[in-house]
């Protein structure tokens, strides 16, 4: 088969979590607090799935993420690509079945992406004391929340798996 | 493809608009007959007054007319005001965005201005069928020309990248060297007709100082917008009756 179907159920959550992030985003608009928590999103594609169906989903939910932030399009699309191929070439030294290792991936890929973002859109406003407030604001609320988020997540995805009565093991388990 | 995405995307947050107006509706049903009877007589008053306002404002629009016809000026761009709800915020250090809940499909063009009760939201950068995105006037990558209330000399209004904290700001440039600002009596930043897409006289902010520019030969200073612009719920879409059409000089 071309496609997992367990592919379908983490693209699902993907556009699960976006949405949740973009609500409370929506709510707190008038305090300094604002979510970027993207770096989940790419973890679990990249440890559990075949490279097609991995590719599929990452790019579905690259282009997702894409059209609903209005970063320059095709920037999150590229950068998940490029950082879940990372994660997939070493991805037999990972433990998927635990959340300690996707969740200390999930906080460096979510770093990555906010500097990727910060590079692509806010150069011209380096300068800008109240730029770099806001940058570190987030960054700092961020991955506070992730802290939080991730293993709730990873477990929401899992969950998913054994709720549509799919495979819970990844792929390749590590060789121990 | 991104738009493909977008209109796939839409109705869940159109769906989640509806369902806040909804809550919005039951919370407001709780309230004991008393609260509504007092809220009632609120916009009572409330409605006279507008009424009230609006005969005068009749009166003054004939009486612009009646001058502009003796002057033989010429015509103002006119306006419909096509009032939208906010259907989500994104307010980040990387971009200043409202989503609002009419598109396409209530004739909203892109660059619209966008306006509210404290003055100037915004401008549309996106149309969707359903939805639309706004670019808000903190957001720094908004620019537009300004003037300064009973000065009709044009000056540069941008935004600026926010620090999240405490309310939003603005930065205006190219200010004459005569004007003199302070915070006892802030000049009042106004949107004039010269960038053809705003009606004059609509608030921007208050300016509590200005300094010499970078040149030396005007001056430039912080732009305090109202605070309200983060909290919004409800804003008006101004789209002209009478669009300028740009002609092309391509061969």
């Amino acid at each position: 088969m071309i496609l997992d179907p367990r592919a379908v159920v983490l693209l699902g959550s993907n556009a699960l979590l976006l949405f949740l992030t973009q609500m409370v985003n929506s709510a707190t608009a008038e305090w300094p607090f604002y979510l970027f928590i993207l770096g989940p999103m790419i973890v679990l594609p990249a440890l559990y799935l075949r490279h097609q169906s991995y590719f599929i989903c990452t790019f579905l939910t690259g282009i997702w993420v894409d059209v609903s932030l209005a970063a320059p399009f095709g920037l999150f699309t590229i950068s998940f690509l490029i950082l879940g191929a990372i994660i997939f070439a070493m991805r037999i030294r990972f433990r998927a079945e635990h959340n300690y290792h996707p969740l200390l991936l999930a906080h460096v890929v979510n770093f990555v992406l906010m500097v990727a973002l910060t590079l692509a859109t806010g150069y011209e406003h380096f300068g800008v004391v109240g730029f770099w407030i806001q940058i570190f604001t987030t960054l700092f609320c961020s991955h506070l929340a992730l802290l939080v988020v991730g293993p709730w997540f990873f477990n929401l995805e899992r969950l998913f798996f054994e709720v549509c009565r799919m495979e819970t093991e990844p792929e390749d388990l590590p060789l121990l | 493809m991104k738009a493909s995405f977008t209109e796939f995307q839409a109705p869940a947050w159109v769906a989640n608009s509806y369902l806040e107006d909804l809550e919005g509706f039951w919370a407001r049903r709780m309230h004991s007959k008393k609260e509504l009877e007092l809220a009632g007589q609120e916009i009572a008053r409330a409605k006279s007054y507008y009424q009230f306002n609006a005969r005068r404002a009749e009166t003054l629009q004939a009486e612009i007319q009646r001058l502009e016809a003796i002057l033989d000026l010429p015509s103002r761009r006119e306006y419909r005001y096509e009032v939208a709800r906010v259907m989500r915020r994104d307010l980040s250090a990387w971009w200043q965005h409202l989503i609002l809940r009419k598109g396409r499909d209530h004739d909203i063009p892109e660059g619209a201005a966008v306006v509210f009760s404290g003055g100037v939201v915004g401008r549309i950068v996106e149309v969707n069928a359903f939805t639309s995105r706004v670019e808000l006037i903190s957001s720094p990558n908004f620019r537009m020309a300004a003037q300064f209330e009973g000065d009709p000399r044009p000056v540069v209004y941008e935004g600026v990248a926010q620090s999240g904290f405490g309310d939003p700001v603005g930065r205006v440039s190219d200010a004459p060297q005569d004007l003199v600002a302070n915070t006892k009596e802030p000049l009042q930043l106004v949107s004039t007709h010269l960038g053809g897409t705003f009606p004059p006289g609509i608030a921007i902010g208050k300016v509590a100082w200005l300094e010499p520019g970078s040149t030396g030969i005007f001056q430039a200073g912080d732009v305090a917008l109202d605070p309200d612009l983060l909290s919004l719920h409800e804003v008006a879409v101004l789209i002209p009756l009478n669009p300028i059409e740009i002609e092309s000089h391509d061969p």
